[in-house]
């Protein structure tokens, strides 16, 4: 009887100190960024002095003045046709590849792995490593300084990694369903088209977060592609912004706030699939 | 009959040929002009200069702050990656059985996730701020004040405090793949292996680490991986390779080495000595990956 409720006691500390570490790693993720919402409806002196809580009288003059200021607006529009763009070449170009990859037999494609390894050579060489000769194609090509030379790079980019995970979704699809439509008259891609890839929806849907969460946050390449002010998308602006030495504090953080937010509500509402696309990558089946 | 074979072989083609053309243009041609630009003297983006044989490889060789860059890159990506794994995983492993707020824990740790590097950067330029940044105020309030260190001005510890950043950003990303992994594990091995009397450290020697072998591989090798190129943004926006060149990482020196030097030559032997690095762990990544595939 003692060792019994010897052992609920155990358990219950156990789990009070579940709880402890639990709120620990909530507040340190969380705390940083209502701080960073917080300090956005700042005036001076209580960004100053009263540094932890909520502004008293909150400014919102701040995130009106950010706005203009840091010109958001328009790379707002920048981030927004670049991460279109680049979703709108990626989806279709990488389904294209994995599905042939995945469905075609090797009687029909000679040389199927040869052409599989080279699409996945993306995942050998990182993301960004390339930036300086990409840089030189992309001059030597006379795209330098425009929106699609970086929806070029970042289908590129991406297309390794999304392939993999596309081939994946077409190889899981029944063999008897393509034998199906293509007994009643469908071509290779007209099954491809209208019986597979809508099947492959989950996987596209994974490949346009991951994708897209990406591009939108992207900072290196653009830094090094993009040189007019007109053409920067936020992080690049954003990263002008904070070195302009002049900026007033609370409007930093009110452009971080103004930056961060819409991706974060985004998130929340859809956060299963968020956490599904991002992490697909890396757990299987 | 020979008409259909040409029709199914103009289908392939036409499947593949954009995305290799894209990987071509922009993956394996860089790849290749890196290597052949940095065989030249140069300061020009479109080629031209003289040719000088392999002398950037050794101007690199010699450049003290490279090998400091390269140094540094490696503590980088060692300590991310031991970091985010110990804490992915060991949080991960605590909170594996349903409890109350979990739900919200998960979606509330992945918040930082959704982030940019360069938000993420600024808003911890100022947490570490000394004038009004909230960690030294928390350290002096909880008694630590003898700790407060300069993070991001001194030298010796500026790196660690940019790593720790991104350790923040990510560790909730691993946890939510190990919990993923965790739950495939079948409840079985551990119920057998309570009844033989196991304690919980050797079930997890014998059962966890075995059966999420893949899935800790992987976690391993993409923070790994990601820790050689995605510094850049983080030192960028906190310190820029300074102070004295303490968190100098191999990509800020390369883009310093062509922006401000002007030496296009010399970037990209760097450029390539670092895909010569980064490509060994790609390379492994990929292995694991497609084996995955062929045991479907």
């Amino acid at each position: 009887m003692n060792r019994l409720s010897e052992g609920k006691t155990k358990k219950r500390l156990f789990l009070c100190f579940k709880y402890l570490v639990l709120i620990l790693m909530l507040i340190i993720t969380v705390y940083p960024v209502l701080w960073m919402i917080f300090g956005a409806f700042k005036d001076d002196y209580e960004f100053y002095n009263n540094i932890w809580g909520m502004a008293s009288e909150p400014r919102i003059e701040n995130f009106i003045n950010a706005w203009n200021r840091a010109d958001l607006g328009q790379k707002y529009l920048n981030s927004i046709i670049i991460t279109v763009l680049f979703l709108i070449l990626l989806l279709p170009i990488a389904s294209c590849a994995a599905y042939v990859i995945a469905r075609m037999p090797k009687s029909k494609f000679r040389c199927k792995e040869i052409i599989y390894l080279l699409l996945l050579v993306g995942i050998v060489i990182p993301r960004g490593v390339l930036a300086i000769p990409i840089y030189q194609v992309i001059v030597a090509l006379g795209l330098a300084n425009t929106r699609i030379s970086l929806v070029l790079v970042y289908v590129a980019q991406f297309l390794s990694f999304s392939i993999f995970l596309m081939r994946g979704y077409y190889a899981s699809l029944p063999k008897g369903l393509e034998d199906a439509a293509r007994i009643d008259g469908c071509g290779w891609f007209k099954s491809f088209w209208y019986v597979m890839t809508p099947l492959t929806k989950p996987g596209l849907l994974t490949v346009a977060i991951f994708g897209g969460l990406n591009v939108w946050n992207e900072y290196f390449l653009s830094s090094i592609l993009i040189r007019s002010q007109e053409l920067q998308t936020i992080p690049l602006g954003l990263a002008i912004f904070v070195d302009d030495h002049n900026v007033y504090y609370p409007e930093l953080f009110a452009a971080l706030t103004i930056a961060t937010v819409p991706v974060v509500i985004l998130y929340i509402i859809a956060q299963k699939k968020f956490i599904q696309g991002l992490t697909a990558g890396a757990v299987k089946g | 009959m020979k008409s259909r074979k040409l029709r199914d072989r103009i289908f392939i083609i036409t499947m593949v040929a954009p995305a290799l053309i894209l990987l071509l243009a922009f993956v394996v041609i860089p790849l290749f002009i890196g290597a052949f630009t940095s065989l030249f003297q140069t300061t020009s983006m479109t080629g031209g200069g003289t040719f000088i044989g392999l002398k950037n490889y050794v101007f690199a060789l010699q450049d003290e702050v490279f090998w400091k860059s390269i140094k540094n890159t490696l503590y980088y990506a060692v300590f991310i990656t031991i970091a985010k794994n110990a804490l992915g995983l060991g949080l991960a492993l605590l909170l594996a059985k349903k409890m109350r707020g979990l739900t919200l824990f998960r979606v509330a740790v992945f918040i930082p996730v959704t982030f940019s590097f360069i938000v993420t950067g600024v808003l911890w330029s100022w947490i570490y701020s000394p004038v009004f940044g909230i960690l030294n105020e928390f350290m002096n309030t909880v008694g630590l004040g003898g700790f407060i260190q300069e993070w991001l001005s001194d030298p010796a510890v500026a790196m660690t405090s940019i790593c720790v950043v991104d350790v923040w950003k990510w560790t909730g990303f691993h946890m939510v793949i190990y919990m993923a992994g965790l739950q495939k594990i079948s409840p079985d091995l551990y119920e057998s292996a309570a009844i033989d009397g196991a304690g919980a450290w050797q079930k997890f020697k014998s059962i966890t680490v075995p059966q999420m072998n893949a899935t800790i591989v992987l976690n391993v090798l993409i923070a790994f991986t990601g820790g050689f190129v995605q510094n850049y943004d983080l030192v960028k926006v906190m310190t820029d390779g300074g102070p004295f060149n303490s968190t100098e990482v191999a990509l800020t020196y390369i883009v310093r080495n062509l922006l401000k030097f002007m030496n296009v030559g010399k970037a990209n032997a760097m450029t390539i000595i670092l895909v010569l690095i980064v490509s060994v762990f790609g390379f492994m990544q990929l292995k694991i990956m497609t084996k995955e595939d062929d045991d479907e």
